[in-house]
């Protein structure tokens, strides 16, 4: 029985002599909201892309819903939203999720279901027949989001979904978040925003490739001896240079 | 290799193309303009030059008179003057770009000459020429040689030998806009299609699109295959449209299958796809693209064919034009349009597109793999 959506056994990723990724090991439970957070430059981004496929990992191994990475099987079921727009700006939001209904083998008439859900999920209805180019900063980010649900994954990899958005649409995307997590879908997401971090489940904290702490938001901020996430990660990144 | 997920990539080309109203007028305006602007200039006849003459001949009946009326008036526009001294000034201020002079007692010596060969008296035409312009300079002598020959013609005096091109085997009648539609036909839809996919992969990179394609079942083959489709459809069009103008407006030949000569042009588009998506992983930006355009245009511009045949290219450089896939789509469409040539005869010029179109592809695809590294 497979207790963990992703699983991560000493994943290093080098590039040339930088360490973006050094020995990470991390275990994500099903149907959880995990949250992985840092500064930049703490290997989030690139632990994300090595359990998509996009990045082959230089040490350790990564597992995702059971199989080990890079597998193609495993693409139907996994939905990726980049740190980039990631958009066609030529083409209308309806035709943007069109395109990613298509690859992922959709029916036309479930992409229009879906569409209408999502859509209205981000707010973007009334948006639908507009150029992406168009489109506000914000709008293109929630649009960005809808694309990568369109085939209804189990797990959902999602980096910074939540820069750019204003706050209360911000509320609405972790009330959502909370709905697709009670249908078992598991959601592995990166954020700036410590207080954000509050809504996950379940927090790992990374720096420089490695992993500072891991746990409930509420275990991680008693470990650290503070008093909020923000002390914590603090806390714990000095502790990280204290040692030799 | 799943052909579903192909056409969506194949749809998402034309969908984006209908809210891009600059790329298609790019498309189809800039193949019509080169056509134009290349055809008319490029016509090949030299015209309306100016040149002097200085006729000495003092004769009361004068040849020297009839040859200057047999010059073409459509080459050469002939102004007089009455000194060797003014007629060099004019060309050397550039007011002309020839004088030709007519030596004292032409006619004279030309009638003494025909009864007693070894007459003495000067029968040379100087034609002292500008020769910064070959081409120009050229026409000025062929004009003039032409005028001796029809003058000597007309006086019954007929070299007893002559030359008839009028039977062509291949391309009778043929103009330089049919012998030139087909180079540019090559020529544009293998440089937009190579620009044009450059330009739209470096942004798949660089706006994170590629890495959102990736991460779906999508397979670098099919996103290939998806733009080759596209890709081949509109270079099928960019021929149609040049071959309906060629025929409209320049009465092009066409005495070949037509069908064939655009197979080799979807061909070529899909080998100038893989070129562009394989440039595009050697540039960051879209700006670092562009800088690979003169690299794409100037050979393909001098040594595939276009304007001169290959066989006018120094020999040391001709390896060079084998290298260029549009020089076999080149000959092959020229073949096919103006001989009527069929695969049985161009098989060797579609082979090499094959072989280009598969290696490219081959790399291409490579090259996106790459990126997972």
């Amino acid at each position: 029985m497979q207790t963990f959506a992703v699983e991560m056994k000493g994943l290093t990723k080098k590039f040339g002599s930088f360490t973006a990724l050094d020995r990470l090991s991390l275990g994500i439970e099903m149907g959880t909201v995990h949250g992985l957070l840092g500064p930049n430059g703490a290997g989030k981004t690139t632990a994300i892309k090595i359990l998509c496929g996009l990045l082959r990992a230089s040490g350790g191994e990564g597992f995702v819903l059971g199989k080990r990475v890079p597998d193609r099987s495993i693409l139907q079921e996994i939905g990726y939203m980049p740190q980039e727009t990631a958009l066609y700006l030529d083409l209308t939001a309806h035709g943007n999720l069109t395109l990613y209904g298509e690859l992922f083998g959709l029916s036309k008439s479930r992409i229009a279901e879906r569409e209408k859900d999502l859509l209205d999920f981000v707010a973007l209805q009334k948006w639908k027949d507009s150029l992406v180019s168009n489109l506000s900063g914000g709008m293109k980010h929630r649009l960005s989001l809808a694309c990568s649900m369109i085939h209804e994954p189990r797990l959902l990899f999602l980096d910074e979904p939540t820069v750019g958005v204003d706050p209360e649409l911000r509320a609405s995307f972790w009330e959502y978040f909370d709905l697709l997590k009670r249908k078992g879908v598991t959601i592995v997401l990166t954020t700036h925003y410590m207080d954000e971090a509050q809504h996950c489940d379940r927090i790992a904290l990374l720096r420089q490739g490695q992993l500072l702490a891991e746990g409930t938001p509420v275990d991680v901020v008693k470990s650290a001896g503070a008093t909020n996430l923000e002390e914590a990660f603090l806390a714990l990144a000095n502790r990280g240079e204290a040692r030799p | 290799m799943n052909i579903h997920r192909a056409l969506a990539i194949t749809r998402r080309i034309f969908r984006g193309l209908r809210h891009d109203r600059r790329t298609v007028a790019l498309m189809f305006l800039a193949p019509i303009v080169a056509m134009c602007v290349f055809g008319l200039a490029f016509s090949g006849d030299v015209e309306d030059v100016n040149v002097v003459v200085v006729n000495l001949d003092n004769a009361t009946v004068p040849v020297s008179q009839i040859i200057i009326s047999n010059l073409d008036k459509e080459v050469l526009k002939v102004t007089f003057a009455p000194d060797v001294d003014e007629g060099v000034r004019r060309v050397k201020e550039g007011d002309a770009y020839a004088v030709i002079i007519f030596p004292e007692r032409f006619t004279e010596s030309l009638l003494m000459k025909r009864s007693d060969p070894s007459y003495e008296g000067d029968t040379t035409i100087q034609v002292r020429e500008d020769r910064s312009n070959v081409n120009v300079a050229n026409a000025i002598t062929k004009s003039v040689t032409d005028a001796i020959l029809l003058t000597a013609k007309q006086a019954g005096q007929d070299l007893p030998m002559k030359v008839d091109a009028e039977d062509a085997i291949y391309g009778k009648g043929a103009k330089f806009m049919d012998f030139f539609v087909p180079g540019i036909m090559a020529f544009v839809v293998f440089m937009l299609t190579t620009l044009l996919t450059l330009i739209s992969f470096v942004g798949e990179r660089t706006a994170g699109n590629l890495e959102r394609l990736q991460s779906t079942p999508l397979r670098e083959s099919e996103l290939v295959v998806g733009y080759a489709i596209a890709f081949s459809i509109i270079g099928m069009l960019q021929t149609v449209v040049l071959l309906v103008i060629g025929v409209a407006a320049f009465d092009i030949m066409i005495v070949g299958n037509i069908v064939l000569a655009f197979a080799v042009i979807a061909l070529l588009a899909i080998v100038s796809l893989s070129l562009g998506i394989l440039l595009s992983s050697l540039a960051k930006r879209e700006a670092q693209a562009i800088q690979f355009f003169p690299l794409i245009v100037l050979p393909t511009f001098l040594l595939a064919g276009i304007f001169w045949p290959v066989e006018a290219i120094p020999q040391w450089l001709r390896p060079l034009s084998y290298l260029i896939p549009p020089s076999y789509a080149v000959d092959a469409t020229r073949s096919v349009m103006l001989r009527g040539w069929g695969i049985g005869e161009i098989w060797v010029d579609i082979l090499a597109l094959c072989g280009f179109a598969a290696a490219f592809l081959t790399v291409a695809i490579l090259s996106l793999k790459r990126g997972r590294r």
